[in-house]
């Protein structure tokens, strides 16, 4: 038995799973590209499911993200969204917004101001885009409506009392409540078990009975993001109808249900569109040549080799394998691309772990031009045929902006353009 | 069956270490818990992949040497897919398995894998080589004599030089011998140069799920020295699951050389299709029955990967009508293992497997669908079970019925896994 080799062709290789190389297959599937992308289940899953464009800049707050653009350009010319217009960045994430509700995840098209996500332990942050099922949540908390909040017994992630005390001042007709969800009695449960069940309208119809004798005149509910993974609008719809009152999804801690259904959706959808999808195999190797580049994966049974004219790297940082570090130095694990650092590794953290400042090392990472194309120590282009985009991206730090999404779907739109530019 | 103690206490963290695949790290895990969550088995007997990796970094050799959860783990590598630092709970279970002292293991499962020893037929129904041969020649006999289409079609054994040489599970010759018809009646349709063999024929390896390498060695070395012998360029695996896996990854384990390709029956359905020498279509489905199919982990996730999933959905749509087949969710490589699997239907243990199953059960249901198909045979065993036992209307049902079905060529006696609607459709009309 020889082990075989699979050989595929196509235009555009992109390399990373996340929502980055996910952006990037549907910015470049948009464009009319061939596409194949490869990688391993990333940290998507650990996403609230909110689309984050700019939440936090000088250390603060910011209810206008497009407004704190413009300050970004200023104050950090070298961060990956600061060569882009607002009005590029509108429209990849009105691309992308648009294209995941397409696939059946209903967002809310891009404001001008960021919306107050609520988040599961009862405060609230400023995000740009939400699920069209974590919506009517936002109303009620700004318009001080009389909400219950329900959790269920033996799950994890999720506190419905806790996210009332802390929302309290704020919110005083919230209420809260804990059910035992059918079929799970005596069991600790993750939010995706109570999400699969909810698919089916027993568990639905079953649901909501539970949930009518409690509401006492409420005008919304909020559950936990359990409605369902793969038709969530729908299983709101059906379930706001049994019960009678406006229903809403609070996001939960990961491991939550908005990152897996954005997952499976890629998942289910784009190879429909064409993509060479392999959500399960990283690239072992990439050998460059003038013309493109040859990736090698291994699969459990056979080696996959594919020809591409152009590569996307979209690997994240340290939690999805793109970089990582040791004790010395920070390192790109993929094609080993130079990283720009500091000597000492004394310099990577400050003083103080919550400094608000953030630490240096976070900014760390594949340095770009203006063709998002990654640069050696001399600024000249390591391949021609070589692209990046997303958090593996320098001169950022998306945990402390809260700007993931944002810079991931910007620079996988940019990255996407650029390289379109060059295929011809 | 509970804690004991007469096996081996494994050192976990040293059994990972030296299993650990390239660029995994198993003091990576971040205890995010993606693994537990996406896990039918979590809950079971106190346990879950997260807990069970957690405990062995924290040596808790003892517990995990013990936990009967390890044979409610069907080893179906959902938290590998799963998880970011490609952290394979599956494996640390195999070598717990194997541990357990034999009299305490599952009887069910040690029992089987016996049965594979008996003799060089490795089947785990214990059927000898003569018996296999006996009872093909003999279905074969009343195939001739009531369904006078087929008089002339043949059924090889040791035809050296076929190009395909192909197993079967023992449930068919065992139990229901009719049932190895309609999959005949393709290989006569489509002409294939085909053989099964007297020796290694058997499509299941219960060796494998006791953990006990030696005894999985034994059942692929019996396998692959009958394959080789007979010269076939390629081996095809019947609709089954494992009995896939166990071979091409016993090969790659235990550095056997085979002579031959290891291919999927469902590969080949699709490629026959492809070919015009199946030409199968739903013209049957006069009512719209709705299907949906059930995505084998041991040949879709841990073997050929989505490319066989494409595959098995190519030839069910041709087959059902694309309208009228409904895909479950999550499915292909994400797909859950029904629970049938890593011998879990044989363990003794039916609570938790209903438990696990329940997934199964729920995923089915929300496609509303008449029909799961289901190219494996635990799967089609605990598929069907499931709906029993939680009060599902639907039908499990192999390829070939419906593919026999399609081509007008699946006599009367060949339909005990359709449902009443479709018991007189397309009969063959000569018969």
């Amino acid at each position: 038995m020889k082990r075989g080799t699979r050989k595929i062709e196509t235009q555009l290789a992109i390399i990373g799973t996340g929502i980055a190389g996910f952006a990037a297959s549907i910015f470049a599937g948009q464009r009319g590209l061939e596409v194949a992308q490869f990688g391993h289940s990333g940290a998507m899953a650990y996403t609230t499911g909110y689309l984050d464009l700019l939440g936090v800049h000088d250390q603060r707050l910011q209810q206008n993200p497009w407004d704190a653009l413009d300050a970004l350009r200023q104050d950090e010319p070298r961060h990956p969204m600061s060569g882009l217009s607002n009005a590029t960045i509108r429209a990849a994430i009105d691309g992308f917004t648009d294209a995941i509700s397409d696939m059946g995840i209903g967002y809310t098209k891009a404001g001008d101001h960021n919306l107050s996500g609520l988040l599961p332990n009862g405060l609230a942050k400023p995000t740009l885009s939400v699920p069209d099922t974590m919506r009517p949540g936002i109303t009620a908390l700004e318009t001080g409506a009389k909400t219950l909040v329900v959790d269920f017994e033996g799950l994890q992630g999720f506190s419905a009392k806790a996210f009332e005390v802390n929302f309290r001042d704020r919110w005083p007709e919230l209420s809260s409540a804990r059910l035992t969800f059918p079929g799970m009695e005596n069991r600790q449960v993750f939010p995706e078990v109570l999400a699969r069940s909810l698919e089916t309208s027993a568990t639905q119809q079953a649901l909501a009975e539970l949930i009518r004798p409690l509401l006492n005149g409420v005008e919304y509910v909020g559950l936990p993001a359990i409605l369902g993974m793969h038709m969530p609008d729908e299983i709101r719809a059906r379930m706001e109808e049994a019960i009678g009152v406006r229903l809403f999804e609070v996001p939960t801690i990961p491991p939550a249900v908005p990152g897996i259904r954005l997952r499976e959706t890629f998942e289910r959808a784009l190879p429909e569109k064409g993509v060479q999808l392999e959500p399960q195999l990283k690239v072992a190797e990439v050998d460059f040549r003038p013309t493109g580049a040859t990736l090698h994966l291994h699969g459990p049974m056979e080696d996959l080799e594919v020809e591409a004219s152009a590569v996307l790297l979209a690997t994240g940082r340290f939690l999805s394998g793109g970089l990582k570090s040791d004790q010395d130095s920070l390192s790109e694990t993929l094609l080993d691309l130079p990283i720009r650092q500091p000597q000492d590794r004394d310099a990577w953290f400050r003083q103080d772990y919550l400094d608000p400042r953030g630490h240096p090392v976070n900014r760390l990472g594949v340095e770009v031009d203006g063709r998002f194309q990654p640069v050696g120590a001399d600024g000249a282009p390591v391949h021609e045929r070589l692209f990046a985009a997303g958090a593996i991206l320098a001169h950022q730090d998306w945990v402390r902006q809260r700007c993931g999404a944002g810079l991931a779907i910007a620079t996988a739109h940019a990255a996407t353009e650029a390289a379109a530019a060059v295929l011809g | 069956m509970g804690a004991h103690s007469r096996g081996n206490t494994l050192d976990f963290l040293k059994v990972a270490n030296d299993l650990l695949p390239d660029g995994a790290s198993y003091d990576a895990c971040v205890g995010c818990g993606i693994c537990a969550s996406g896990c039918p088995a979590s809950g079971l007997f106190g346990m879950d992949p997260r807990r069970f990796i957690n405990m062995a970094m924290l040596g808790m050799n003892e517990e995990l040497s013990t936990t009967p959860w390890v044979w409610a783990c069907t080893q179906c590598k959902r938290c590998a897919y799963l998880c970011p630092m490609g952290i394979d709970v599956s494996q640390l279970v195999g070598a717990a398995r194997g541990a357990w002292a034999t009299e305490d293991k599952p009887k069910g499962i040690v029992r089987s894998c016996a049965a594979q020893k008996l003799d060089e037929s490795t089947s785990a129904m214990g059927l000898m080589s003569e018996d296999f041969v006996e009872i093909v020649e003999e279905t074969l006999e009343e195939l001739h004599e009531n369904q006078p289409r087929f008089a002339d079609l043949k059924v090889p054994i040791d035809k050296k030089g076929a190009k395909f040489v192909i197993n079967q599970n023992s449930r068919e010759p065992a139990v229901e011998p009719e049932e190895m018809a309609p999959l005949w009646k393709i290989l006569d349709y489509v002409g294939a140069d085909w053989t099964y063999s007297s020796k290694g024929w058997a499509a299941e390896n219960f060796c494998m799920f006791t953990g006990d390498l030696d005894a999985w060695k034994e059942m692929v070395e019996t396998r692959v020295d009958a394959m080789n012998a007979l010269e076939s360029e390629i081996w095809i695996n019947t609709e089954c699951g494992h009995s896939f896996f166990t071979i091409w990854q016993g090969i790659e384990k235990f550095g056997l050389k085979a002579n031959f390709e290891a291919e999927s029956l469902v590969t080949y359905y699709a490629q026959w299709i492809r070919e015009g020498k199946l030409p199968v279509n739903s013209d049957w489905n006069k009512d719209n029955l709705k299907f949906t199919v059930q995505d084998p982990c041991q040949l879709v996730r841990k073997s050929i990967g989505d490319r066989a999933a494409d595959d098995l959905r190519f030839v069910v749509k041709k087959l059902v009508g694309e309208e009228n087949f409904i895909d479950m969710q999550p499915c292909r490589s994400a797909n859950y293992c029904c629970g049938g699997g890593g011998g879990f239907l044989q363990a003794g243990m039916a609570n938790e497997r209903r438990a696990y199953g329940k997934r199964k059960f729920d995923q089915v249901i929300a496609t509303e669908a008449d029909y799961v198909l289901t190219p494996c045979h635990n799967c089609h065993s605990q598929i069907e079970d499931v709906g029993e036992h939680y009060g599902g209307a639907y039908t499990v049902t192999h390829l070939w019925t419906l593919i026999c079905l399609s081509l007008g060529l699946l006599g009367p006696d060949e339909r005990k896994y359709l449902g009443p609607e479709l018991a007189d459709v397309n009969l063959p009309e000569e018969d």
